[in-house]
């Protein structure tokens, strides 16, 4: 909980208490539940971040623009003093428990976390060390991350998911260099091992914290990022002229999509469920792509080629893992998303080899619109939906049909028209009926 | 001491770990080494982390195939001994699919290359490949480099030797430290 919204707390528990919306016992148990717990919020962190940013950028250049005149044990102490000192401070840091503020926290973690970049950078460029940044980015990342578990910093975390998630595509990308691919690590393992690297911060040894909304965005364009990386690492076959990425892309956004939530997870709006956002803009967008013929017959091939594949199956196996989860917890408009994954699996042993990606991309169009129309009515069935997102598919369903039908330009024009209309009218419908409703419920 | 102390402990430990490792080892090869020096050129590339350096490529990129050398393309690592010709520069006179010892052998990786003119080729990786420089100097020392190269002019790498371990200590035009020469080029 931010600082924010525990002085806001706070000072509501006794009016509450009076008009009778909540118990004693119960206002008793909310103020021990987040009692000495405010942390910081995002300007508690921007002050600890940016404060930390500036003292390491002037260090650097104040030392960078003498480097050439010390001799080499003056820039090895130069390289290694401020990791001594900023260990130091952050021991302090440390030792004052409780009562350390939440922007001491940011600042010591973070500049600590520079000092050590700046330490092993150093240290590789006075011995002349070959190797590629990436490789430091792996080990800065790896020796950093506890300094965001001890100090409890969200910034030195969004520096960590940021670096390995770098680190992970540029293996991935190296894996398509002939000259480097003996060397590369392999990310199908490496990179699930390091996302768990944020696990002891968040939920925590208690289970029970949560990151606030920017680290959430942050941890979910992570997870989805270098998920891709892993599905393109995975499908990279050399000298092979085809890859089953496609198809693997779309079950790595159908697991981020799906990733599971407990129950105050679900009730909090869609705003603050960035990996559904995400993981769901992502599969539609791919779903949207496979409704044209030439993208539909490469996802059948590439659905054959995936299968044989280990990362594919163990996919799969979350996949399904987390649905079962999500259907027993009633999330029907996210598995009505999630099922866009696996439409190529059915229609690859119905469709022969090498014939037209037609029947696959009508499929994906029907399957659109069946799940569009799911979308609206578990809304309107009073369930977690997203009338205005199933609208939205609609309307681009049919504009991307329009646009590459034969007909002429003005039939083409009317009918944007319309269906430009009719989605303002139905926005201003479901707007309209949710201000009736005045719950203020979740849209997905 | 609580679990937040100890945890922050092996980390501050594993903090220093990693780059006094590296010093320790690059110490005792520039300090115990063998001096070799080998032909290379040197074009200016950058590195996001660590700044401007030369690319250091040793002429010798690849050498005939050694007996018993694997004709798939992965890397293989091989010990090559290096033997200095009438210019004093060091070539590869053998090449070892099992570790060998002496002064002047250094670790490589190698792949099959292909074949030319009848010759099967590998390609040697050698365990340097770029030389640091002040941010202002390297333009410098890549135009010179160029210039030289025209002129028909080699840069030389210098680097010390150790049980197979190599450290590249500096890149010389002429015999001077090219770091000496950018910078008299720049005043």
């Amino acid at each position: 909980m931010s600082l924010d919204h525990y002085h806001w707390l706070a000072e509501q528990l006794p009016a509450w208490e009076q008009e009778g919306i909540v118990t004693a016992d119960g206002a008793r148990r909310l103020r021990e539940r987040y009692a000495g717990k405010p942390r910081g919020g995002l300007a508690q962190m921007i002050v600890g971040a940016v404060g930390a940013l500036l003292i390491g950028t002037g260090l650097i250049a104040l030392i960078a623009s003498n480097w050439d005149i010390f001799p080499r044990w003056v820039r090895l102490l130069l390289a290694l003093g401020p990791l001594a000192a900023t260990q130091g401070v952050s021991w302090w840091v440390l030792g004052k428990g409780e009562s350390a503020k939440p922007w001491q926290q940011e600042a010591a973690a973070l500049v600590q976390t520079l000092a050590v970049g700046a330490a092993m950078a150093l240290v590789s460029q006075i011995y002349n060390l070959p190797g590629t940044w990436t490789d430091l980015f792996f080990w800065w990342c790896v020796v950093s991350v506890p300094l965001a578990w001890v100090l409890r910093s969200q910034a030195t975390a969004i520096a960590y998911l940021i670096g390995i998630t770098v680190w992970t595509v540029a293996q991935a990308a190296d894996r398509l260099s002939w000259s480097a691919a003996a060397d590369i690590a392999d990310v199908r393992l490496w990179f699930p091992l390091l996302l768990a690297g944020v696990l002891p911060l968040w939920p925590g040894p208690e289970l029970r914290d949560r990151p606030a909304s920017g680290s959430r965005l942050v941890l979910a364009i992570a997870a989805l990022v270098g998920l891709l990386a892993v599905a393109a690492f995975a499908s990279i076959r050399r000298q092979a002229p085809d890859y089953g990425f496609f198809w693997l892309a779309m079950l790595s956004a159908a697991a981020v999509l799906l990733f599971p939530l407990d129950r105050n997870g679900i009730a909090e709006p869609l705003s603050r469920k960035p990996q559904v956002l995400l993981g769901g803009l992502a599969l539609v967008i791919m779903a949207l792509i496979a409704t044209f013929e030439d993208p539909a017959r490469v996802l059948v091939k590439h659905v054959r080629f995936a299968l044989p594949l280990g990362w594919c199956w163990l996919l799969l196996a979350v996949v399904a893992g987390c649905a079962i989860l999500a259907f027993r917890q009633g999330r029907y408009a996210v598995l009505a998303v999630a099922a866009l994954a696996l439409v190529p699996l059915v229609a690859a042993p119905l469709s022969a080899a090498d014939t037209s990606g037609w029947p696959v991309a009508i499929t994906y169009s029907l399957v659109l619109l069946a799940t569009a129309i799911v979308l609206i009515a578990l809304e309107f069935l009073g369930r977690q939906g997203a009338a205005r997102i199933g609208a939205a598919l609609i309307a681009l369903l049919v504009i991307l049909r329009m646009a590459d039908a034969d007909v002429s330009l003005l039939v083409k024009g009317l009918a944007f028209i319309v269906i430009g209309s009719g989605f303002l009218a139905f926005n201003a419908f479901v707007t309209h009926r949710r201000r009736a409703a005045l719950t203020g419920g979740s849209p997905a | 001491m609580r679990p937040a102390l100890a945890v922050f402990a092996v980390a501050a430990v594993a903090q220093w770990f990693l780059p006094l490792s590296g010093i320790w080892q690059h110490e005792r090869v520039i300090a115990r080494g063998t001096l070799v020096r080998i032909e290379c050129g040197a074009p200016d590339p950058y590195d996001p982390l660590r700044g401007r350096y030369l690319a250091v490529r040793p002429a010798q990129s690849s050498v005939s195939k050694p007996e018993g050398f694997p004709l798939g393309g992965g890397k293989v690592p091989v010990w090559a001994t290096l033997e200095a010709g009438d210019d004093g520069l060091s070539r590869v006179k053998s090449l070892s699919l099992e570790p060998v010892s002496g002064p002047t052998v250094i670790s490589l990786t190698a792949r099959f290359s292909g074949t030319s003119n009848g010759t099967d080729v590998i390609w040697l990786k050698w365990p340097f490949d770029r030389f640091y420089l002040n941010e202002r100097l390297a333009p410098d020392a890549d135009k010179l480099v160029a210039e030289r190269l025209q002129a028909g002019e080699k840069p030389v790498a210098e680097i010390r030797l150790f049980h197979g371990q190599a450290v590249l200590t500096d890149v010389l035009i002429d015999g001077v430290s090219i770091r000496q020469v950018a910078k008299q080029q720049a005043e």
